[in-house]
């Protein structure tokens, strides 16, 4: 196994804000926490995926969650996934799979043949769990049949699988049409969730702890939604690196009040750097949108490169799991499980309505133009990761789609009569290719290659402006 | 009886023929050709008057490698991978593993103790796990393949080349040489590089001893120590590696009269025509 | 349709290659063409709407030019050549697409084929991941709406006795298959296994109606036969998804094997499930599209409580079919970037390990360029089970 400790360490990265510099301190911190958990047996531990809105079911349960595509992510950007992709491999898996899964199942099949963690694991490695809560959601394969794949390594461990679909855009139909069974779907699939843990547990829901955990989160998203809003200042004072790190509490501590007060942090730094004028660039000159993709979690450093040329990061959709519920047209109820199942269908519904105002348009489509608009971007990068089917189909034609019925940029043309007339041209895009965690898909003397063309065409389109 | 037996491995650079009675008569080893065509048959002739035999002396032939298939002057075609277990179980008894590193695949073979595959993987849809990467840096760099393996073994610090893929280590490769590392260093961490594919490929199979590498990577001492280590197990390779295909496609043959002579049934024959085989 | 009696499977082959031609006349005399891919549309609703359903294939060697350019690489590369084909216009009869919820690829390019081709109805049904209680509830109500938006587009009705004939042709089409199958049992097979995915593939070209017919008349064919068209070989069972074409199989008979049984999309998978036709049509067609079908996608609990329970709970059909066709070896076909499938692969070989059975496992693209490759490894193992 190709040992992946380089001579060279890559750069250490700089934030925007000290929120997103206290992060990794604070990963470093929960996952020694679940360990913790674990040599003390007290708590029930949970492998589970992010943005299943369970959050608070979990909480309220006492639950500890080992979000195993974290752990992934940080053997990624620790650049010690390899050995655990290769692990994945001798066992028949394809690398075309998604490698966080491969490498979430090469270190567990590691750990249970060795009966300890694998040697030197990334921060002491991922505990083993008493349970796996699976769930595909109609969006990701791999959350489905990962923990179906590592059972066979930990054959006592139960997995409760909850299904969450929602219904999606068809252009002719309306989806308050269907989304009565859906939401009756997902609400028994919550409650049986909720049976499933008790069982595990051996104690009651506590729906009353319930309800102040769902109205936290409800306050928290309302939260993330305002403090990212800050974002559209004029120079915008933290960029999507940063928000890489702040996907973290978002993610993976919804549903507490570390993650509300963290929000709450974030936003009075934001709004003190926006009354000095302090942008994430010194001199910003292009704002940018990460139009979708996850990132390479081992190339994190590509942002500065960005901020290094005068490209800020005002927005992106990949992680922004939240919206203002406040903007969120949906059925109100006390009871907590089944606001939950509202909210679901409401955050996944949630441009519907306005792709259907705009002809040709579509909800990712939609999306892109709004924030293009309220965040004045110049230009949308995306990042297609080989191994992710769930995140990244579909990104091109996004692309392809926006050019075609968004065109704002004004610029002057000479036509063939040889007049100047303004026309109007769509925002340039960049498409970089590489991975989640597979290292060696990725190419920093290419990708900087790229990120340098694209600056310049960039450039050109400020300097021939029509205004 | 005295039968001789002929094996014939048509490979994608090389071309070798095994003549065999009790033992080896000859071995020989020619350049496939640009088309194949044109030198199988040249190889066998050269094979038969090395030995002093004529075509119609050789009781079977079977044809191995890439370029089996419509050898006009076989008795059949079987592939190289029960080929190769053959051949090494017949060089080394005890060997269970085989790692077959030729110039544009690589295989990795399960044999149990009659020498009869019981799994296989293959790689041949890459040239970053094959012997052409090696080719491809050692002309990077301006040196003879040969020297390549005794050069890298002089290395006291390997370098680590990232890039799995030929094209983009050839990039890393030159970056290298401009910061001033020395050859030995890159050539090691190149074989290195090489060895963690292979190692990838064949940890798929349940590897166990002997391990015996064959083919044009197992004449590299670089690249084999560079296995060795990644695997922690000792590695042997047969004195000429190239022509455990060929050995082992001439035992098939022996193998598949004595069957037929046992159990009466006559087998199929077709006439053999010594020409250029047809692509 | 009348087939001529003695050259049947010639009758077979020119339908093969000529994929959609049947249908291409039928539009053109003013029947509606609904397509759909995968095993999980279903057919007995679009059949009942009053339209012809029709199994959208892929070519492999119609490399992939227009979808590029829309479409990334690294979805599903069937799904992809059956996406290229449309967007080339060879498909051009239908009024119609369904998508069911079978896999990302479907999913996550739903939209870039909606918006991209010019077809007047597109519907995506959203078939669930999970076998519970609650499941089957939420499906048959997927299903009414399926009902409703073919109503809507076609301004008609589909009434209960609609959907129950329609089971009832399409148990019959089933029953035919099995038929079929039982040739297989013989050593060598009575059918070979190039003639049969053949007859099954153009099976789902025609009406269901004309599709009976023909099984009828290959069931003929078969009875008089006197002898195989294959030489004796090892008995081989072919696994994986969606095999729309005969190559794979034909390379394995060439090359001397016998493949005398299937748990693939256009095989066993889709064809031997049967409705229930003492149930609420929608009902039955709900059990029978989310648990009678066995496909990975379909997360199914461990009820077993053990790695080994469970492998013989998920992969019965595996055991089933090796056993009552006598295999010697079997061939896991699998597409690169294939998630349900893929995330299988280790479990699948533990079953087959237990079963004795030994297993070839290919990971393939969809082109006709792999051809080499594939030669040596089935020759190989073919070699290596003999």
């Amino acid at each position: 196994m190709v040992d992946e400790k380089k001579d060279i360490k890559p750069k250490k990265r700089s934030t925007a804000t000290r929120a997103a510099a206290s992060i990794g301190p604070m990963v470093k911190e929960f996952i020694t926490g679940t360990l913790k958990a674990r040599a003390e047996g007290k708590q029930k531990l949970a492998y589970t995926f992010i943005v299943c809105h369970h959050d608070e079911i979990l909480r309220a349960m006492d639950v500890v969650p080992l979000w195993t595509e974290n752990f992934a992510g940080i053997c990624g950007a620790k650049r010690d996934a390899e050995r655990f992709l290769q692990r994945a491999e001798s066992l028949g898996l394809s690398r075309s799979l998604c490698t966080y899964a491969l490498c979430g199942i090469g270190f567990d099949q590691w750990r249970e043949e060795l009966g300890d963690m694998p040697p030197n694991a990334p921060w002491g490695g991922l505990a083993r769990p008493d349970f796996m809560i699976s769930s595909g959601q109609i969006l990701c394969d791999p959350r489905t049949k990962w923990y179906q794949a590592s059972q066979q390594f930990m054959p006592d461990v139960p997995i409760y699988n909850i299904d969450l679909p929602y219904p999606l855009f068809q252009r002719d139909r309306d989806h308050r049409e269907v989304w009565d069974y859906y939401h009756k779907y997902i609400v028994k699939q919550l409650r049986g969730l909720i049976s499933f843990l008790e069982e595990q547990t051996k104690k009651k829901m506590d729906y009353d702890r319930l309800s102040e955990l769902v109205d936290l989160t409800d306050r928290t998203w309302n939260l993330i939604d305002e403090t990212y809003s800050l974002r559209k200042a004029i120079p915008c004072p933290m960029g999507t690196g940063d928000a890489m790190n702040t996907m973290v509490p978002l993610c993976f501590m919804m549903a507490t009040e570390t993650a509300y007060n963290f929000f709450l942090d974030l936003k009075k730094e934001l709004e003190e750097k926006i009354a000095k004028g302090e942008g994430e660039v010194e001199n910003e000159k292009y704002r940018l949108m990460w139009g979708g993709g996850l990132p390479s979690w081992y190339a994190l450093n590509d942002f500065n490169y960005f901020n290094s040329k005068g490209a800020s990061f005002p927005v992106e959709t990949t992680y922004r799991m939240v919206v203002n519920l406040n903007e969120m047209d949906i059925p109100q109820t006390n009871d907590p499980v089944e606001h939950i199942a509202w909210r679901w269908l409401g955050f996944w519904t949630f441009w519907y309505d306005k792709a259907k105002q705009r002809p040709d348009s579509e909800p990712d489509v939609e999306r892109l133009i709004n924030w293009i608009e309220e965040y004045k971007i110049d230009g949308i990068v995306m990042h297609e990761a080989f191994s992710c089917r769930t995140w990244h189909v579909g990104l091109l034609w996004q692309l392809h789609q926006l050019s075609k019925i968004y065109k704002p940029i004004p610029i002057f043309e000479i036509g063939k009569d040889g007049e100047k007339r303004k026309v109007y041209r769509e925002l340039p895009s960049l498409v970089l290719e590489s991975d989640i965690i597979d290292i060696t898909s990725y190419s920093e003397v290419d990708t900087r290659n790229k990120i340098d063309a694209f600056i310049e065409t960039l450039e050109s389109i400020r300097l021939n402006r029509a205004n | 009886m005295e039968l001789y037996f002929a094996g014939i491995d048509i490979g994608s650079t090389m071309t070798k023929v095994v003549i065999l009675k009790d033992g080896i008569i000859t071995s020989i080893i020619g350049p496939t050709g640009p088309e194949h065509k044109r030198l199988a048959n040249k190889v066998m002739e050269d094979a038969l008057k090395k030995s002093n035999l004529t075509l119609d002396e050789i009781a079977y032939i079977v044809a191995t490698g890439y370029g089996r298939i419509n050898v006009p002057f076989s008795d059949k075609q079987i592939t190289e991978i029960t080929c190769h277990a053959k051949g090494v179980k017949y060089l080394f008894p005890k060997a269970r593993t085989i790692i077959d590193i030729g110039g544009q695949d690589v295989k990795g073979i399960k044999i149990d103790g009659n020498g009869r595959v019981n799994d296989f993987v293959m790689n041949d849809k890459c040239a970053a796990g094959t012997g052409r990467f090696i080719e491809v840096i050692a002309h990077t760099l301006g040196i003879e393949l040969s020297d390549v393996g005794d050069i890298s073994l002089k290395s006291r610090n390997p370098s680590t080349i990232s890039n799995i893929c030929t094209i983009w280590a050839q990039q890393e490769v030159a970056a290298s040489l401009a910061e001033g590392i020395p050859v030995s260093d890159i050539l090691a961490g190149i074989h290195r590089s090489l060895a963690d594919r292979i190692v990838r490929l064949i940890s798929r199979l349940k590897i166990e001893d002997e391990i015996i590498v064959t083919g044009g990577g197992a004449k590299n001492k670089g690249l084999i120590y560079a296995i060795s280590g990644l695997l922690d197990r000792e590695l042997r390779v047969p004195n000429e590696p190239l022509i455990t295909g060929a050995l082992g496609a001439a035992l098939m043959g022996k193998e598949i009269l004595e069957r037929s002579i046992k159990s009466n049934i006559p087998i199929e024959k077709r006439k053999r025509i010594l020409e250029e085989v047809e692509v | 349709m009348n087939y001529h009696k003695n050259n049947i499977f010639e009758e077979i082959f020119r339908l093969y290659r000529d994929y959609g031609s049947r249908v291409k006349r039928l539009n053109e005399e003013g029947k509606k063409i609904i397509g759909y891919v995968c095993s999980f549309v279903p057919l007995e609703i679009i059949h009942a709407s009053g339209c012809i359903p029709f199994r959208i294939r892929g070519d492999l060697n119609e490399p992939v030019t227009k979808a590029d350019s829309i479409l990334e690489p690294i979805i599903c590369p069937y799904y992809r050549s059956c996406f290229e084909l449309c967007l080339k216009e060879r498909y051009n009869f239908l009024s119609g697409i369904v998508i069911p919820h079978a896999c990302d690829s479907m999913v996550r390019s739903y939209s870039v084929w909606s918006y991209s081709l010019p077809y007047s109805y597109f519907h995506f049904v959203n078939v669930p991941t999970v076998c519970g209680e609650s499941s089957f509830e939420f499906f048959n109500s997927e299903l009414k709406t399926f009902i409703k938006s073919l109503e809507r587009f076609l301004n008609t009705k589909i009434t209960e006795d609609d959907l129950r004939r329609a089971i009832r042709i399409y148990n019959m089409n089933r029953d035919l298959i099995k038929n079929i199958y039982e040739f297989r049992k013989t050593s060598p097979p009575l059918i070979s296994g190039t003639e049969l995915i053949m007859t099954l593939i153009v099976g789902c070209s025609l009406p269901v109606e004309e599709a009976n017919q023909l099984f009828d008349e290959v069931i003929k064919e078969l009875k008089i036969r006197k002898s195989s068209p294959l030489r004796k070989g090892p008995r081989i069972l072919i696994d994986g998804p969606c095999l729309d074409n005969i190559e794979l199989i034909k390379l394995v008979e060439d090359l001397g094997g016998n493949v005398v049984a299937d748990t693939i999309c256009y095989g066993t998978r889709d064809q031997f499930p049967m409705t229930d036709e003492t149930k609420n049509p929608i009902e039955a067609l709900a059990e029978r599209y989310l648990d009678k079908l066995n496909c990975p996608k379909t997360y199914r609990e461990n009820k077993a409580g053990s790695f080994e329970g469970d492998i013989a709970n998920r992969f019965w059909d595996i055991g089933k079919y090796a056993k009552q066709f006598n295999v010697d070896g079997a061939i896991l076909y699998i597409y690169k970037y294939c998630d349900p499938f893929g995330f299988e692969v280790p479990a699948r070989k533990a079953y087959y390990n237990s079963i004795n059975v030994p297993l070839l496992h290919i990971e393939d693209i969809y082109s006709s360029g792999t051809i080499g490759q594939l030669r040596t490894r089935i020759q190989a193992f073919l070699e290596m089970i003999e």
